[in-house]
């Protein structure tokens, strides 16, 4: 049996994601009214049977340790598993903050050793998607890989935000040797872009970490697809097998604060991709006490379409193509369209909500008008954030109208 | 030496539920979407700060016992806290079934005996209410009691179903009378007794009687110190299928006095069909959902009106819910109407079916049991039952009149 360890790199903000990640690191942000975004990249190495895992995280980590604890949510607690966190910490010979995900690795080696994994499978805590792991990493052993990277087609105009590739080999199968590899090009015509899903046989990637890590010297960070998979693929010339395999699933990537409003939105509308009774995502249900909470309360006066609810919301009011997280209340003529309100905020009396993303413990005061009334169909590109905890007062929500973030 | 051990009494039959109760004990059925019965009195032992309770099945324990497992999600797992499961077993004196409530708590006087404690309170398993048996202890202790039986008051006419107390100005019961035909008071026993350990171990060597409210209470009221605890909150026997249909429904009615999210209840999230891996509950563009209770991983493109939902329920395009119960994971075809229908857990009901009756209100409601298929354009009337595990599309019967039945008893 091939044993595997996963990484999981947790530790990023993105500050494009603004507000949503004032106080959490985005891995930990909620999506799908349940779940945190780090749920789907966990509910995936348990379905494909992965027992070792090690989450990096670094930015504001605090609710990130709390979501994932012992792991015994995706059953990694036991004699013959293990999920353990990884924050940053002070080591004999030098003590700093991770600088890079390539630096995040190299200085949990030991657990790496400690495991003695044949593979290391390294994730990002950021993409909604729904992957068996199993068939990559068994072509990565048939091909005798050093290493093969997961790749999803996107359109050539979208290739400048991503690492994008050539991908070799016959369409028969599941994927291809790398010929072309490029970081983040400001023109591309390759469509294959790196869902930043990594298998490396062990060997090889102690070599490319102790390798990339010198780099430090000279730059601030070390990133694995900047410094180590570009650089192999280009400079390796052919003395490494380093392969493409293509996924064609759903793959959701939430960057900036449309993208994560549109991925919500796909749970609406596109079910036939993302179906979260089907893809069994798994969440902790001890956190924000989602186990206590009472099964969600329609009042007179509810209306509710096309909607994903969560139990302990409390409804009296409409909701339209909205995804509301457990505890959220939602007062007599209120009225919500294209919206996600995260745990326990609170929507008052005749209020109007319309592409708005709400975070936690929010409350929006009696009569407050957010987004246009013109026009109730979904737009991404005017979506506004209220921050963790906030108040929005008629004063607070002029400001939120100049400034699309509170 | 132990303050309190719990003894709550699980083994009921339930026979007035119905097909409900017909493949799982009365506490073990369904309630309020996500709960079982049980889970009311666990969490209110939870609340009250007790630690040490032992469980008492005997009908069908199966459910129940999978249910309460090692009892984390009432937190009586731990270095100093406990549940056992005791049901009843072959090798003591009397190797024999539990004939009743008072036999129970005696085959496992050895138990009682080990935990040692100083009081036990004898639950049962089947009612719907939020109370604090600490207060009801501080009386019993006041009172120098040795036996305190809590009291709530029932309406007149249903006074005869109960035992039935008066009290005099202290609280000693003064008069005791287990269902009378012609009830003194209004003051019925909830089957809560707050025994005196040494008390209770005597009494039962020495008094023969299968059953304290029949047999032995009376005997307590009349030779020694039994007193009753007015409870005045809310409390519902729910052992007939109307009061339980009223109960659930009294569930999203602010006025009821039953308030869930206040009496956090407690269930258990890891059993079978896991409630806590489901996704949350979607409606979908034609769906709609008034003056209901629906729990996590339903998904409703029909109507749904003043229905209690169970985790998975599917209602299809076109069909109507209402004034409902609908057990986990329970399919309801495109345009198909249930009014006054109680549906058990995986039931699949055809497309353009007919299940009970607008007219019928919580007095006649329409039964399936689980696991009962109902095929196409299948019309069931009011006040009918259809057993378990019964296939009606393997039948010519298409047409199953008012009053009616379908399907046999399980074994």
């Amino acid at each position: 049996m091939t044993e595997v360890l996963a990484f999981i790199l947790a530790g990023g903000r993105v500050d494009e994601l603004g507000g949503l990640t004032r106080y959490r690191p985005k891995s930990a942000v909620p999506f799908g009214g349940l779940y945190r975004i780090i749920d789907f990249p966990l509910s995936n190495l348990m379905h494909s049977g992965i027992r070792y895992v090690g989450v990096l995280s670094q930015y504001r980590s605090s609710p990130l340790i709390n979501h994932v604890l012992d792991g015994s949510s995706w059953d990694f607690y036991g004699r013959n598993r293990q999920l353990k966190l990884l924050p940053p910490f002070k080591g004999e010979k030098e003590s700093d903050w991770y600088n890079g995900t390539v630096d995040a690795v190299y200085q949990n080696l030991d657990f790496v050793r400690s495991i003695q994994p044949d593979l290391v499978l390294i994730l990002s805590g950021d993409h909604i998607y729904k992957m068996d792991y199993r068939p990559l990493i068994r072509f990565h052993v048939e091909k005798k890989a050093d290493l093969t990277i997961a790749f999803v087609r996107v359109p050539p105009e979208e290739s400048y935000r991503f690492g994008v590739a050539e991908i070799g080999g016959s369409g028969s199968e599941p994927g291809g040797p790398v010929l072309r590899y490029l970081e983040k090009p400001e023109k591309a015509d390759l469509e294959w872009a790196s869902m930043t899903i990594y298998v490396f046989s062990t060997a090889f990637l102690m070599h490319c970490v102790n390798d990339a890590i010198g780099l430090l010297r000279e730059q601030p960070t070390v990133e694995f697809g900047r410094d180590v998979i570009a650089r192999m693929v280009q400079q390796g010339g052919g003395k490494y097998r380093i392969f493409g395999y293509k996924f064609s699933g759903y793959w959701g990537y939430t960057r900036t604060i449309p993208e994560f409003w549109a991925a919500n939105m796909d749970l609406l509308y596109r079910p036939d991709r993302i179906d979260l009774e089907k893809w069994q995502v798994r969440t902790n249900l001890d956190h924000r006490g989602i186990k206590e909470r009472i099964p969600a309360v329609y009042r007179p006066g509810a209306r509710v379409v096309n909607s994903m609810i969560c139990h302990g919301c409390e409804i009296r009011g409409e909701v339209v193509n909205s995804i509301l997280s457990p505890g959220v209340v939602v007062e007599k003529g209120a009225r919500i369209f294209n919206s996600i309100i995260m745990f326990d905020s609170h929507v008052g009396r005749n209020t109007f909500l319309n592409n708005v993303i709400l975070d936690v413990d929010v409350t929006v005061a009696d009569g407050v008008v957010l987004g246009t009334e013109d026009d109730l169909s979904p737009n991404a590109g005017q979506v506004c954030v209220v921050g963790e905890g906030e108040s929005v007062t008629h004063e607070a929500a002029e400001k939120l109208r100049q400034t699309g973030i509170l | 030496m132990r303050d309190v051990l719990v003894m709550i009494l699980a083994g009921g039959v339930g026979k007035r539920l119905s097909v409900l109760s017909m493949l799982r004990a009365k506490p073990a059925v369904p309630f309020g979407g996500i709960y079982r019965i049980i889970d009311f009195t666990l969490s209110n032992v939870m609340h009250s700060g007790l630690t040490h309770v032992a469980v008492l099945p005997q009908y069908k324990p199966l459910s129940l016992i999978e249910h309460i497992g090692i009892g984390l999600p009432w937190d009586f797992n731990g270095r100093t806290r406990s549940i056992n499961i005791l049901p009843p077993s072959t090798g003591k004196k009397s190797s024999d079934w539990y004939r009743g409530t008072a036999d129970a708590v005696r085959q496992n006087l050895d138990y009682i005996r080990s935990m040692d404690p100083e009081i036990v309170l004898v639950l049962s398993g089947d009612h719907i209410y939020r109370m604090d048996y600490m207060e009801m202890i501080q009386f019993h202790r006041h009172c120098d009691a040795d036996v305190t039986i809590g009291m709530i008051r029932v309406p007149q006419e249903e006074a005869s179903q109960f035992g039935i107390a008066s009290l005099d100005a202290t609280g000693r019961i003064v008069d005791w009378e287990e269902k009378p035909a012609v009830p003194k008071s209004d003051l019925a026993s909830m089957g809560i007794y707050v025994f005196s350990a040494s008390f209770l171990i005597r009494q039962l060597e020495e008094l023969t009687g299968d059953d304290f409210g029949h047999d032995l209470i009376p005997h307590f009221v009349r030779e020694h110190r039994a007193y009753g605890y007015r409870f005045d909150g809310y409390w519902r026997d729910v052992g007939t299928v109307q009061a339980y249909w009223e109960s659930n429904m009294e569930i999203f009615d602010e006025t009821s006095g039953i308030n869930l999210k206040e009496w956090k209840v407690a269930t258990n999230f890891d059993e079978e069909g896991r409630i806590g891996d489901r996704p949350p509950m979607r409606i979908g563009p034609e769906g709609r959902v008034e003056n209901s209770f629906i729990s996590h991983g339903c998904r409703i493109d029909g109507k749904v009106i003043h229905s209690v939902l169970s985790p998975g329920v599917v209602v299809e395009k076109g069909a109507v819910v209402r004034n409902s119960i609908i057990f986990h994971d329970t399919v309801v075809g495109e345009s198909s109407t249930l009014d006054y229908c109680i549906v058990d857990k995986n039931v699949e009901i055809g497309k353009n079916c007919r299940l009970g009756d607008p007219s019928a209100g919580s007095g006649h409601l329409c039964l399936i049991g689980k696991w009962a298929k109902i095929p196409d354009g299948m019309r069931i009337g009011k006040y009918c039952k259809v057993y378990p595990l019964t296939d009606l599309s393997k039948g010519s019967r298409r047409v199953i009149p008012d009053f009616e039945e379908a399907g046999e008893p399980p074994i």
